[in-house]
């Protein structure tokens, strides 16, 4: 983990707020897909390369997730934010696999943490619910920022509360080399198992499957030649 | 149609208030509120009503909610009995659902990720990151655009309207692209990955993926990909503190 002042730490809470809120509330742009995050928290800390790399290891968790009607899924936005900052400055074969545990396990409480805004946001529906009953469009306004706040606030404290327990893992643990390149290792080969399985169950048997095999095929051979 | 331009701002943020009783409903509301307000003048009473039904609950996929607004903003407008726009709004959650889930979630998503982790990996850097955005952005806007304008035109006849359009067959056409820009990432990636670990861990890291990938089928839901991958990280540091 880099040298952070307290202006990059404060624009690495923005980012990771702003990758928690785009995962459902606001605006669903494809910011919160870890290559994007990983990336853009990545150049924050001062290591695109690191940033790069954690975020194409979990974009492959994130190619597992269908979020489809009610799922509960993991939140790898802030999650992402928080490995790439601790994977930054070291070598990346040492720091990925670091970086992914703390990341992995934030991206659980973050899927917790969403389901807690939801009942919330159910709260806020039922205490005003006389007032939608009788159409008060002021009462729909509030409803909505009040949610996207809870939304907001849920993603700043995860980044928040993420990079406070990066500084502490990057003060007390010291792993040597053989170690951490295991750890890596072991989160590559989730991660690669992660998105075979996601890919597998949305090609089911039919034309998908198909084109998956031909790309899987083509990507071998640019994988070999390269 | 007024309030068009502000009602298709408001749906990109659909699922502010996202939740377990209403799904989208109260965003539905906070979007109709733009479309609805020339009847607040034409007809204070319907328009209160309007108001109500536009915030029952609803669910849908958030991309395509535009047309389902569009439909029942001009019913509203046309007088149509409450009933019946409550059973359209209730009628269209399962196909706006299916469709856009198979079209974004499960098609543009997908094709669009894979194609940048591919370029990503091959060396495009920020351009890969870049490119995945616009082209996931232009085409989520156009859909939105095109949505709520064509929910309006059709009104009640929405559903004809949606299975003429371009939808269905896009539908049709996006999986086969998914499923090819992923499998044509995933060995990039591993490549990309592994070089840097020599034939040994990188045998260990496919192998490690390979019992990932069937555990996961067995013993899922509860093991999923991560809770396997943590397992796996405890397990080394397990290992290694007792000296293996």
């Amino acid at each position: 983990m880099t040298e952070l002042p307290p202006l990059g730490v404060v624009l690495l809470v923005v980012w990771g707020t702003i990758t928690a809120l785009d995962l459902v509330s606001v605006p669903q742009g494809l910011l919160s897909r870890p290559l994007v995050a990983g990336a853009v928290a990545g150049w924050l800390a001062g290591d695109l390369e690191a940033g790069l790399r954690v975020g194409v290891l979990f974009e492959c968790f994130a190619l597992d997730v269908l979020p489809i009607g009610a799922v509960r899924y993991p939140d790898y936005g802030p999650a992402t934010v928080v490995a790439a900052t601790l994977a930054a400055g070291a070598p990346w074969e040492f720091g990925l696999g670091v970086g992914a545990a703390l990341g992995l396990v934030l991206s659980i409480v973050g899927g917790w943490s969403m389901q807690v805004v939801r009942r919330w946001n159910a709260r806020a529906i039922q205490q005003r619910s006389a007032a939608l009953a009788a159409g008060e469009g002021g009462a729909i306004r509030l409803l909505q920022y009040g949610g996207l706040l809870r939304d907001a606030l849920r993603g700043a404290a995860l980044t928040a509360v993420g990079l406070a327990v990066a500084s502490v893992v990057e003060l007390h643990l010291s792993l040597d080399r053989r170690t951490a390149a295991g750890l890596s290792l072991v989160a590559i080969g989730g991660a690669l198992s992660a998105a075979v399985s996601g890919a597998a169950r949305s090609a089911g048997r039919g034309a998908r499957l198909r084109w998956l095999l031909g790309g899987a095929g083509v990507g071998l051979l640019l994988a070999v030649l390269g | 149609m007024t309030g068009g331009w502000r009602a298709l701002l408001r749906l990109l943020a659909i699922q502010g208030t996202w939740n377990y009783e209403r799904m989208l409903g109260v965003g539905m509301g906070y979007a109709a509120e733009p479309l609805l307000e020339d009847l607040k003048t034409v007809d204070p009473v319907r328009h209160g009503e309007a108001v109500v039904r536009s915030t029952e609950f609803f669910n849908c996929n958030p991309n395509l909610a535009g047309l389902a607004l569009g439909a029942t903003a001009r019913a509203e407008y046309e007088a149509v009995p409450g009933d019946q726009i409550a059973r359209l709004r209730t009628a269209l959650c399962s196909p706006l659902g299916a469709l856009g889930d198979e079209l974004f979630w499960a098609g543009m998503v997908p094709a669009l990720v894979g194609a940048a982790l591919a370029a990503a990996v091959l060396g495009a850097g920020w351009w890969a990151i870049v490119g995945l955005l616009a082209t996931y952005n232009l085409f989520r806007l156009g859909t939105g655009v095109w949505a709520l304008r064509t929910g309006y035109k059709a009104g009640m006849s929405v559903g004809s309207a949606i299975g003429a359009s371009w939808v269905p067959r896009a539908v049709a056409r996006i999986g086969p692209v998914a499923g090819f820009t992923v499998g044509l990432a995933i060995p990039l990636v591993a490549g990309w990955f592994l070089r840097g670990f020599g034939w040994p861990g990188g045998l260990g890291s496919v192998a490690l993926a390979a019992v990932g990938v069937a555990v996961t089928r067995w013993f899922g839901p509860w093991l999923t990909s991560v809770r396997f991958t943590l397992l796996g990280i405890a397990l080394l540091l397990l290992f290694r503190s007792v000296g293996l």
